[in-house]
């Protein structure tokens, strides 16, 4: 039940995308962490580079998106750039559409 | 605060440079200022004040009030100062350009107008000092991109307490006339080598990276470039006041600050295309290729000015490597960048809000690169050309160079102000639900 909700979250969290790469920010490898606990989702995640002005509303994407999850009570999002992102950290599928050696 | 804010009135500040820019090319193409005049004819410096306060330093403020946050991962100290400063900045060069029209003749001897001008450029360039030290101070940083910012900005006080020197000795009621004789090379080599470029250096560190998704340069490259920048400005600044004070001459000071100059631009070189080389993404952005054409308007303007030095020409041909340095590596970089930023903070301030709620287009949708090209390209090859009739001595060529600027800068505006308008995004997802569009000349925060 609870992996079911955390793979409904992820799944939500691909309406999310990086305005610059455009692609959703599970696939470019942004989302670190996902944990359901007691209806809570909390996420970690990053984007590309610390300070961005994209950061801030890519939080608030990632919160709105998972909110909408049906047994999803609340969502608590961390941003973190801790380990920093890396295009190492891209889906394989994305990097080739990215042109990402 | 980890993500950055945006601005509201970074695009005022955009699109009143931009305004200046188009007035300064249409006054060189109908022949006001140099080459018609001489580089010290209160015409040419009409002008060139024009370029150098209206353009580059308007699109520098409004770059520095959205990306030093950046640069330093903290909001801005003041935001409610940035439109103040916009204003005073706007009256004071106004009156500033009225004081040049005294001084030419054109306008009823009102000498009062240069020493206003100057109270007026102070007080906003303070606000704008002010806020974004204040910035970087609280915020730390190690020594990185923001450190170029800081020594930009104390080149800008130096350009501006000697442009106030000059204001008030020229309107009779300062006895600065050795420094009036002697100090302008001082106060353009602060401000065009100092603010603008230092300032224009850091900030490419930054985008470039962050927009070609390069890996950031190693900390000791960075500061080495830095201190000799630093040190090429201060000696140019403090040693040269001491010369003029000691009234021994300022031309060993320029040649050693040349020198050094010399230096940090090589090893700045030497990062940019560590940037390019290294990047991830294998396609370059419009932006990012136009950028390179500034970069080697800069290399150009070096090569120029060594090739011109060593044959002891560089005083007869001072203005073409001015101009080269002014609209080829300076407001060539500035227009990429532009290029590049009205997109962003476009798209951030249109769709950021409804991220996550519905489908939203690219950055790179809100621009059409193939269309805006041609216009970069006319942009550069005008302003080379311009160039190159400026060292050959042909006026009319260079009028219609300075013409072919200002339509190839009107070419690009029109492409920013499509990209504002979101003109070129098509479908449900020009305005999903919930999302606004932006008002062309501020953002809606």
């Amino acid at each position: 039940m609870n992996d079911d909700l955390v793979a409904q979250v992820r799944n939500a969290l691909r309406e999310v995308i990086d305005p610059e790469l455009g692609h959703n920010i599970v696939d470019l490898g942004f989302i670190y962490d996902i944990t359901v606990v007691d209806g809570t989702a909390h996420i970690t995640m990053t984007a590309t580079t610390p300070g961005c002005p994209a950061s801030g509303f890519l939080k608030d994407g990632a919160f709105r998106s998972a909110s909408r999850v049906v047994g999803i009570d609340s969502v608590d999002v961390l941003m973190t750039f801790e380990p920093a992102w890396k295009p190492s950290m891209i889906e394989p599928a994305t990097k080739a559409l990215l042109g990402f050696p | 605060m980890i993500g950055g804010n945006l601005t509201k009135w970074t695009m005022s500040y955009f699109a009143v440079a931009i305004v200046w820019l188009i007035i300064g090319e249409c006054l060189m193409t109908i022949g006001f200022g140099f080459p018609f005049a001489a580089t010290e004819a209160p015409d040419t410096l009409f002008v060139v004040h024009i370029v150098c306060i209206g353009w580059l330093s308007m699109a520098m403020c409004g770059a520095l009030f959205q990306f030093v946050p950046v640069l330093v991962a903290k909001p801005l100290f003041a935001d409610s100062w940035q439109l103040p400063a916009l204003m005073l900045l706007t009256v004071g060069l106004v009156a500033l350009l009225g004081g040049f029209m005294v001084l030419g003749g054109h306008l009823p001897v009102w000498l009062w107008l240069l020493p206003t001008a100057a109270l007026l450029l102070v007080a906003g360039f303070g606000l704008v000092v002010t806020d974004l030290a204040i910035t970087i101070w609280r915020a730390r940083a190690s020594i990185g991109p923001a450190y170029f910012v800081i020594a930009g900005l104390c080149s800008l006080c130096a350009t501006a307490a000697l442009g106030s020197a000059f204001a008030w000795s020229l309107a009779g009621l300062g006895g600065a006339s050795a420094l009036l004789r002697s100090g302008i090379p001082l106060h353009a080599i602060a401000g065009l080598g100092g603010w603008l470029t230092l300032t224009a250096m850091g900030v490419s560190y930054r985008l470039l990276a962050m927009f070609m998704l390069a890996p950031d340069l190693d900390k000791r490259r960075i500061r080495t470039t830095l201190f000799a920048g630093s040190a090429t400005i201060g000696l140019v600044v403090a040693g040269g006041l001491f010369a003029i004070a000691r009234e021994i001459g300022i031309n060993v000071v320029l040649i050693s600050a040349g020198c050094l100059g010399f230096i940090t631009l090589a090893l700045y070189g030497r990062n940019i295309i560590s940037l390019y080389w290294r990047r991830e993404r294998a396609q370059l952005e419009l932006n990012a290729k136009m950028s390179a054409w500034g970069f080697v308007s800069l290399a150009a303007a070096v090569l120029l000015a060594a090739v011109l030095a060593i044959s002891g020409s560089f005083q007869t041909h001072v203005e073409a490597f001015a101009f080269l340095v002014a609209f080829g590596w300076l407001s060539g970089l500035v227009l990429a960048k532009l290029y590049k930023i009205v997109a962003f903070l476009t798209w951030l301030e249109t769709y950021g809000p409804v991220l996550g709620r519905s489908a939203t287009p690219r950055v790179q949708d809100l621009v059409i690169e193939r269309r805006a090209a041609k216009w970069f390209v006319a942009y550069f090859i005008s302003v080379w050309s311009g160039t190159a009739a400026l060292l050959l001595g042909q006026s009319a060529a260079f009028q219609v160079a300075a013409f072919a600027m200002a339509v190839a800068t009107l070419g690009i505006v029109q492409q920013l102000i499509r990209t504002r308008r979101l003109a070129d995004v098509t479908g449900p997802l020009r305005l999903p639900g919930g999302s606004r569009a932006p008002h062309l000349l501020y953002a809606s925060i």
